[in-house]
C-alpha cells in the first residue's frame, strides 16, 4: 500500500499534464481588495471590498445568533437550541469574561467581550466557507472560493484599537489620570527608571500589534498553506499531484476549522480582557 | 573562481530574499516549536499529578499555546515584509 503511494507520488511529480497549463499561479492575488462599490468621502476611502462584504455578512450573523440562540423564546427548561446559546454564555463569562476583569467591571465589560469573541469566531468560520464572493467569473458564474475578512489586516488592527482605546479609557475613568499613568512607572532603582519608564510605554503600543498581527497572521497563514498545497497543481502543471495535495489542504483546512477559528477568536478576547482589567485595577 | 562567478550570475537578490524568507519563517517555527512542546510537556504532567485541575489548566493551556504559536507569524511577516519591501 505504502509503496504503491510512494510510486504514485513519484508518477505525479515525473507527469508534466499539459492539461493543466495555467502556469502563472500566484496564492497572493487572492488577498487583494478591488473596490466593488466605490465611495470616497473627502480624502477618505470608504469603498465597499470583498473584506467590507465578509464583514457585513459576518455582523448579520453574529446578531441573529445573539437573537435566535439567546433571545427568543426562552423557557425554564431550555431545548437544544437555547442549551447551544447557554453554553456560548458560559464560556464567555467564565472563560473570558472572570478570568481577566475585576467582579466590579463585569457588569459593563462582559458584554464586549462576549460579543467580540462571538463575532471573531463568525467571521473566521465564515473564512473556511466557500462562497460565490470571490469577484471573479467562470463563463459568467461567480467562482466560489474561501476569503476571511481577519486576514486583513486593517479589520483586525481596527478591533485592536477598540480594545486599546477602551483599556486606557477605562484606566482613566476608574483611577484618575494621575494614578493611572504613576501605575506604569514599575518599583524600580531611580537610576533605572530612564531605561524603563520608555520600555513600558512601548510596551502598551506592542500590544497593539501583537494583538491585530496574532489574529491577521493566524488567518492569513491558513489560508496561504491551503492555497498554495492546492495551486502546487498549477504550479507544477501536473493534475495527478492531487492525490498528494488534496489531502494535505484538507487536513490543514481541517486544523484551521477545528482549532486555530476558535482559539483566535479566544485569544483575542481573553487579551482583551485581561488588557481592560489589568487597567482598571493596575496594582494587581 | 570563475565558475563561482558564473554560478552567481542569476538574480542573486532574488535568492537572497527567498533566504531571508526562509531563514525567518524556519528561526520562528524552531522557537515556537520548542515553546508549545514546553507548555503541552508541563500541561501532561500536571495533568498526571493532579487530574481534578484539568479544567482550570486548560484555559491556562491555549491561551499560553496561542501566546507561542503567534511568535511563527511574527517571524513569517518580518519576514515577508523583507521579501515584499527590499
Amino acid at each position: 500500500m505504502r509503496r504503491l503511494f510512494v510510486a504514485l507520488t513519484l508518477l505525479a511529480l515525473a507527469l508534466p499534464a499539459p492539461a493543466f497549463a495555467r502556469g502563472d499561479f500566484d496564492p497572493t492575488t487572492e488577498f487583494e481588495q478591488h473596490e466593488w462599490v466605490s465611495i470616497h468621502i473627502g480624502g477618505l476611502n470608504l469603498s465597499i471590498t470583498k473584506a467590507v462584504v465578509y464583514l457585513m455578512i459576518g455582523t448579520v450573523i453574529t446578531i441573529l445568533l445573539g437573537i435566535l440562540l439567546m433571545r427568543s423564546r426562552l423557557a425554564l427548561l431550555p431545548d437544544r437550541r437555547q442549551t447551544v446559546g447557554e453554553a456560548i454564555y458560559e464560556v464567555t463569562q467564565t472563560a473570558i469574561a472572570e478570568q481577566g476583569l475585576p467582579s466590579k467591571a463585569i457588569g459593563r465589560w462582559f458584554p464586549y467581550v462576549a460579543s467580540l469573541a462571538l463575532f471573531i469566531w463568525v467571521v473566521n468560520v465564515l473564512g473556511f466557507i466557500p462562497l460565490p464572493l470571490t469577484g471573479e467569473t467562470w463563463h459568467g458564474i461567480p467562482t466560489w472560493g474561501i476569503y476571511a475578512a481577519t486576514s486583513s489586516l486593517s479589520v483586525t488592527l481596527a478591533l485592536a484599537l477598540l480594545t486599546f482605546v477602551f483599556t486606557h479609557f477605562e484606566g482613566i475613568r476608574w483611577n484618575g489620570p494621575v494614578r493611572y499613568f504613576k501605575s506604569w512607572i514599575p518599583e524600580a532603582p531611580k537610576a533605572l527608571l530612564f531605561l524603563i519608564v520608555p520600555l513600558e510605554i512601548l510596551g502598551q503600543f506592542m500590544r497593539l500589534i501583537s494583538l491585530s498581527v496574532r489574529l491577521f497572521a493566524n488567518m492569513l497563514a491558513g489560508h496561504i498553506l491551503i492555497l498554495t498545497f492546492i495551486g502546487l497543481m498549477f504550479i507544477l502543471e501536473s493534475v495527478v499531484l492531487a492525490i498528494v495535495t488534496v489531502p494535505v489542504a484538507t487536513a490543514f483546512y481541517l486544523f484551521e476549522v477545528v482549532i486555530v477559528v476558535t482559539i483566535q477568536a479566544f485569544i483575542f478576547a481573553a487579551l482583551s480582557a485581561i488588557y481592560i482589567g489589568s487597567a482598571i485595577e493596575p496594582e494587581h | 573562481m570563475s565558475t563561482l562567478l558564473a554560478a552567481t550570475s542569476g538574480d542573486v537578490t532574488k535568492a537572497g530574499k527567498a533566504i531571508g524568507l526562509a531563514l525567518g519563517v524556519g528561526l520562528g517555527a524552531l522557537g515556537a516549536g520548542v515553546g508549545i512542546g514546553n507548555i503541552f510537556g508541563s500541561m501532561i504532567q500536571s495533568v498526571a499529578r493532579q487530574p481534578e485541575l484539568r479544567g482550570e489548566l486548560q484555559g491556562i493551556q491555549w491561551l499560553g499555546f496561542a501566546l507561542t504559536e503567534a511568535v511563527v507569524f511574527y517571524g513569517l511577516l518580518g519576514s515577508i515584509l523583507a521579501y515584499v519591501l527590499v
